[in-house]
């Protein structure tokens, strides 16, 4: 046995082609990316000139875009983190308490908007949030609230949070899936018991479901707070940032330096701090949420 | 439960479905009306005449067929590269005995955290010089590489999971290696392995920043494509934009009505406990 697992072939023939490729398509680039971050702002391929930290400085101390989207990222995660988490535990919760043949059809429907291309899922609620032909404004008018119209994506002040909407539409089911997976891995008996003991309903759940899913909330909320970092086709098809920065995202922000301003190096220094953040999130989520786990 | 709380619920469940589920049915509903329809006041509108021409013209000048075999064929071959290149490293992190299994690993690991956004300057410059952008491998090298990481991160996690007195019967019966990982080791995570497949599919079917960045040759394009050229070229013909979002949408659900079980069972036994 020991034979067959030291295998020194099979485990190069294993590990090589999925390392190589893992390494040219995301760690070449990487350093690629660091060595232009240090070069003034020309197109790819350009000779320019070595300019030393001063994308970084620049970055980091003149440029409130960068700052505003991380803000924004932060504010997202937030808003998944405190919206669309809770409900999809609680849908979860519900979908489970049903159960037979109606547990699977809406669970099977509630997934529905996760297979829909990104595509798709922008230009359809450009249209829907449209403030003259869309259903969102047409539906206040029919409600007599018609004093609320609005042009959803196009106001600075209403953008980001018709952003969340849309992004919690489009991404409830995944929560939802994985929540609902974490509650089939609780034991029934657990629950006989508390009931025993005299606990029922929103009692039962707060004191038994929501502890013993907190290995998945863990997870989840990591996973809320990179998916807000890494935003981006949603905002770049629907509001490209706009208006005036309101969606801005560090992925949009790099993309159209790099491609609509051809400022390369400083595109680039995005790219690395980019990545130092989400690691860096990634990181502290995982402490910070490690260290409350405990507590229950 | 009592048969009332459970009618209630059911009907909650329901009217959320529908709230849910409104900006697809309005969707439909609007890609079978004219233009000057689309400014009446009512929320959904009956078509008084059904306009199959929006559909005519998001096949012809969506150019669906085109960009459906370019997707499903950029799709297919990702799928498999990542099934094979993800159950093998998922085996030697397992069950293989190496030194620098554990840096590796991490590295591996690493690409789930690394946003592909970061990357695609760099690669847009690299493939551009090796003469990949506007090649079918100028996306299925990237596809791949990200959903590496994540099928090994499932693969991983389920792995652990089986017993290795399996393997041992298999070697004491004379199998090498290359048998065990591929006869008895691929069947045993299949249910896995049917995530991986599916979560691939979902990610590669609807990507579109980097097919974008990446492909500007017409004959290499992929379904989203179908989407953006017509909010161009029709920018005020709604209905048949509505048509092409229909038509782009319709296989990923169906692949998804297929395998929705499968998905579901496969976050319950890789992603969750993984």
């Amino acid at each position: 046995m020991q034979k067959v697992f030291n295998n020194k072939m099979a485990i190069f023939l294993f590990v090589f082609p999925g390392i190589l490729l893992f390494a040219l398509t995301f760690l070449v680039p990487i350093v690629l990316s660091a060595y232009y971050s240090f070069r003034d702002t020309l197109s790819p391929g350009t000779p320019s000139a070595f300019i030393g930290f001063a994308n970084y400085t620049e970055l980091l101390f003149h440029d409130s875009r960068f700052w505003l989207a991380l803000r924004n990222a932060v504010l997202l995660g937030l808003g998944f983190i405190l919206i669309q988490h809770p409900i999809a535990i609680f849908f979860a919760i519900m979908l489970d308490r049903l159960g037979g043949k109606a547990e699977k059809w809406f669970r099977t429907i509630f997934f529905i908007p996760c297979v829909i291309s990104v595509v798709v899922i922008s230009k359809m609620w450009l249209s829907l949030l449209d403030p003259t032909f869309g259903a969102f404004n047409k539906m206040l008018d029919s409600l007599g609230l018609g004093m609320l119209k609005h042009a959803w994506l196009g106001d600075s002040s209403t953008a980001l949070i018709s952003m969340l909407f849309i992004l919690i539409w489009a991404g409830f089911g995944w929560g939802l899936l994985f929540y609902y997976a974490g509650l089939k891995g609780i034991p029934d008996d657990l629950y006989e018991a508390a009931s025993l003991d005299g606990a029922s309903g929103f009692r039962l759940h707060w004191r038994i479901t929501v502890p013993l899913l907190s290995p998945v909330i863990t997870v989840q909320i990591t996973l809320a707070m990179i998916t807000a970092l890494k935003q981006m086709e949603t905002v770049f098809l629907t509001t490209n940032g706009g208006p005036g920065d309101s969606t801005q995202f560090l992925a949009v922000y790099l993309y159209n330096k790099a491609f609509s301003a051809s400022q390369y190096g400083y595109a680039n220094a995005i790219s690395i701090l980019f990545i130092i953040v989400c690691l860096l999130a990634t990181y502290l989520s995982n402490k910070l949420t490690r260290s409350d786990a405990t507590e229950f | 439960m009592t048969k009332s709380t459970k009618t209630i619920l059911w009907v909650f469940f329901l009217i959320v479905a529908l709230v849910q589920l409104f900006p697809l049915i309005w969707l439909i509903d609007f890609s079978f009306l004219s233009s000057n329809e689309f400014y009446s006041s009512s929320v959904l509108k009956w078509p008084s005449d059904p306009q199959w021409q929006n559909y005519i013209n998001a096949w012809v000048d969506g150019k669906f067929l085109r960009y459906f075999i370019n997707s499903a064929f950029v799709t297919s071959v990702t799928i498999l590269l990542t099934v094979i290149l993800s159950l093998t490293l998922g085996y030697a992190f397992t069950r293989m005995q190496w030194k620098l299994r554990p840096i590796f690993f991490t590295i591996i690991l690493l690409g789930i955290m690394i946003p592909i956004h970061a990357t695609l300057l760099p690669n847009f410059a690299i493939f551009k010089a090796l003469g990949l952008t506007n090649s079918y491998l100028g996306l299925i090298l990237p596809y791949t590489a990200v959903s590496v990481p994540l099928g090994t991160f499932i693969l991983t996690g389920f792995m652990r999971s089986i017993p290795r007195a399996m393997e041992e019967s298999a070697v004491v019966d004379g199998a090498n290696i290359y048998r065990i990982v591929f006869q008895i080791i691929a069947p045993l995570t299949a249910p896995a392995l049917v995530t991986v497949i599916v979560t691939t599919f979902l990610n590669c079917w609807n990507e579109f920043i980097m097919a974008s960045t990446f492909l500007s040759k017409d004959a290499l394009k992929t379904l989203p494509f179908s989407v953006m050229n017509f909010a161009g070229q029709y920018s005020s013909d709604y209905g048949s934009q509505f048509a092409v979002m229909v038509l782009t949408s319709i296989p990923a659900i169906v692949i998804y009505a297929i395998f929705n079980e499968q998905i579901t069972k496969g976050v319950t036994a890789g992603a969750v406990k993984g």
